[in-house]
């Protein structure tokens, strides 16, 4: 790598980690609230409810509880921790970077106010999001997350753990109870800080490979492939996943490339959030094998299915 | 509850059961202040959007509090080999950002980040003189405006862009290009980051004599309108392309390919027709980070 290269290659790992950092520590600070002051009980209620309700919330729980991706499998494991069912955790997981007011309102503006860009945008996320909640809905939580973190942290031997407890809050009890609030407020603090860095690895190594593919990617490929729906959707699904751009600026990218065709774009718009180098490393980490695989694999062949479906079919042309 | 308790911090041996959440919290602080800097720092519009500045400078804020809680108020909990590498990859981070840092502030050429003075450039106007919006020349009225709006009306396929406007732009020259008395006009647009950044350019043309003696990487203001990429037959030169899709394709493939960090575009309908030009000297934020789709446009 000559200087000039490397110099490139470290402001777009420096520019990508400093973009994320917020919100990484957003979705950490969310995370430690959720372990610290709110109980078990409260949100594995979920659970007693069916299959397709919890589908259902977790795809619109973003509307409320705005995140992109670089924040959201923080929060994700949280929740499965907390005890909300798998099919509530896994669709927000997934939905969330898109199904939320900033982004909707970005491809919106970014599209010229096209609503058809925007509604298929929120389509091509949700229906992978429920499809990958459905194969995992029944499956139990703890079945689904590794618990590689919690031993590098180097706190299995903690009282907390001893106690049986699997929040991860950071403080040792009996049972969950409302702490003091400034003891409250310093577990909170300690535990946002571990989660952010837990999750700023992977953001890392995410950063290191969408820099490495940024300054030695050959850009005139894009021109190559620009005119074949066929060989279009695949490039930008893969341009979607290398370059790792948040979520809320993505759409300005894909306005840009005008030269796809719009299904191609959509493929871009909806596979980069749910799946791109940041998260990557973070789903293989956080979850075990075969639930990680669920989750990288439906939504690429979903999107890829479905766009080139609305190809063929001549929609949005 | 047991934390931060003052027996705990008096035991034999808490600082070393602490240890690793001291070291966590170091990593913390680390960041937030490189990120507290970062964000007070002129150069911050080298890597990202400087509307997030505040942003950065919250969160780095926040993170430093985080790490000096683990700092103060540690919790025992041992080395393990993940503890180990997420706080050697931090660092390492850090180190890289600082020599990406670095290299911003000494950047050595006088390309996009560090526009050299020219000594025929046009003064720079008074700090508090207002920028003319609407500046007339030769008896035409122009609206000042920058490339990435132009661009993107177009490619809104709006029509109600300026007739006449005055953009300015980094010129991009090659002998091929020279061959058909054409150059590119070049701005670096960036939404959030510099992994966004795009680099979007026009064809320029006419104005022969004032676009001779330009040089690539000059910055230039042009005033002029917009033309087809390709003028109707019998309105071009001898040799030029023909006006149509494979005219439009055979000029597009004669501009230089982009080159990291940014995707290039070259607008593929129009190009500036120049009816004067003034070298400048670049502008102290060579990237575009405002984009606006009516008047008063960002400039």
């Amino acid at each position: 790598m000559d200087q000039s290269a490397f110099a490139i290659f470290s402001a777009i790992v420096t520019s990508i980690v400093l973009e994320a950092a917020p919100f990484l520590l957003l979705g950490s600070l969310l995370s430690a609230l959720l372990a610290v002051y709110v109980g078990d009980g409260a949100l594995a209620r979920l659970a007693r409810r069916g299959l397709g309700a919890q589908i259902g919330l977790g795809l619109v729980a973003g509307l409320m509880l705005p995140t992109c991706e670089c924040g959201v499998v923080p929060v994700t494991r949280r929740l499965l921790r907390k005890g909300v069912p798998p099919g509530a955790a896994i669709s927000f997981m997934l939905a969330a970077p898109v199904v939320n007011p900033v982004c909707l309102a970005a491809t919106w503006v970014a599209f010229q106010g096209d609503w058809r860009m925007v509604a298929w945008r929120a389509a091509l996320v949700m229906i992978p999001a429920a499809a990958v909640a459905w194969v995992l809905g029944s499956v139990k939580g703890s079945d689904l997350l590794r618990p590689t973190l919690d031993m590098a942290r180097g706190m299995t031997d903690d009282a907390e753990h001893d106690s049986g407890c699997g929040c991860g809050c950071g403080h040792a009890h009996e049972d969950h109870v409302r702490p003091k609030p400034l003891q409250g407020l310093l577990d909170v603090l300690r535990l946002t800080g571990r989660e952010f860095l837990d999750m700023a690895l992977f953001l890392i190594i995410g950063a290191l490979a969408a820099g490495l593919f940024k300054t030695y990617m050959p850009q005139e490929w894009l021109g190559l492939v620009s005119t074949n729906l066929w060989l279009a959707v695949p490039a930008m699904m893969l341009l979607a996943v290398l370059i790792s751009i948040c979520s809320e600026a993505d759409a300005f990218v894909a306005a840009s490339l005008s030269m796809f065709p719009r299904p191609a774009l959509l493929a871009f718009l909806a596979l980069g959030p749910m799946l791109d180098l940041k998260l990557l490393p973070a789903f293989l980490t956080v979850f075990k094998r075969r639930p990680a695989l669920v989750v990288i694999l439906v939504p690429a062949l979903a999107v890829f299915a479905l766009t080139i479906s609305l190809g063929l079919a001549g929609v949005l042309q | 509850m047991n934390a931060l308790t003052p027996q705990q911090g008096k035991a034999p041996g808490a600082f070393s059961a602490g240890l690793q959440d001291r070291l966590d919290g170091l990593c913390l602080v680390c960041l937030g202040g490189f990120m507290v800097a970062l964000g007070r720092s002129t150069l911050y519009w080298y890597f990202l959007n400087p509307k997030f500045s505040p942003l950065t400078l919250t969160a780095g804020a926040i993170l430093c509090i985080a790490g000096l809680t683990l700092l103060i108020w540690p919790r025992p909990g041992r080395a393990t080999t993940g503890r180990l590498l997420r706080q050697a990859a931090l660092l390492a981070f850090l180190f890289l950002a600082a020599m990406a840092w670095h290299e911003a502030a000494f950047e050595p050429n006088a390309g996009a980040f560090d526009p050299a003075p020219q000594a025929d450039a046009v003064p720079d106007p008074e700090p508090e003189a207002p920028v003319d919006l609407h500046p007339v020349k030769n008896g035409t009225s122009y609206v000042r405006l920058n490339l990435a709006e132009l661009y993107i009306m177009l490619d809104k396929k709006r029509k109600d862009y300026p007739p006449h406007f005055a953009l300015r732009a980094q010129v991009l020259r090659t002998p091929t290009l020279d061959e058909r008395g054409l150059l590119l006009l070049r701005r670096t647009a960036v939404v959030c980051c510099l992994a966004d950044s795009l680099e979007l350019r026009f064809f320029a043309g006419g104005m022969d004599d004032a676009l001779s003696g330009i040089k690539s990487g000059d910055w230039v203001e042009v005033f002029g309108h917009l033309e087809p990429l390709v003028p109707a037959a019998g309105a071009q030169k001898a040799g030029a392309p023909k006006a149509d899709k494979s005219g439009v394709k055979e000029l597009l493939k004669l501009a230089p390919k982009g080159e990291p960090p940014s995707l290039a575009f070259n607008n593929p309908g129009f190009r500036i027709q120049a009816e004067s030009v003034e070298r400048i000297k670049g502008p102290d934020f060579p990237y575009l980070f405002e984009f606006r789709e009516k008047e008063p446009f960002a400039w």
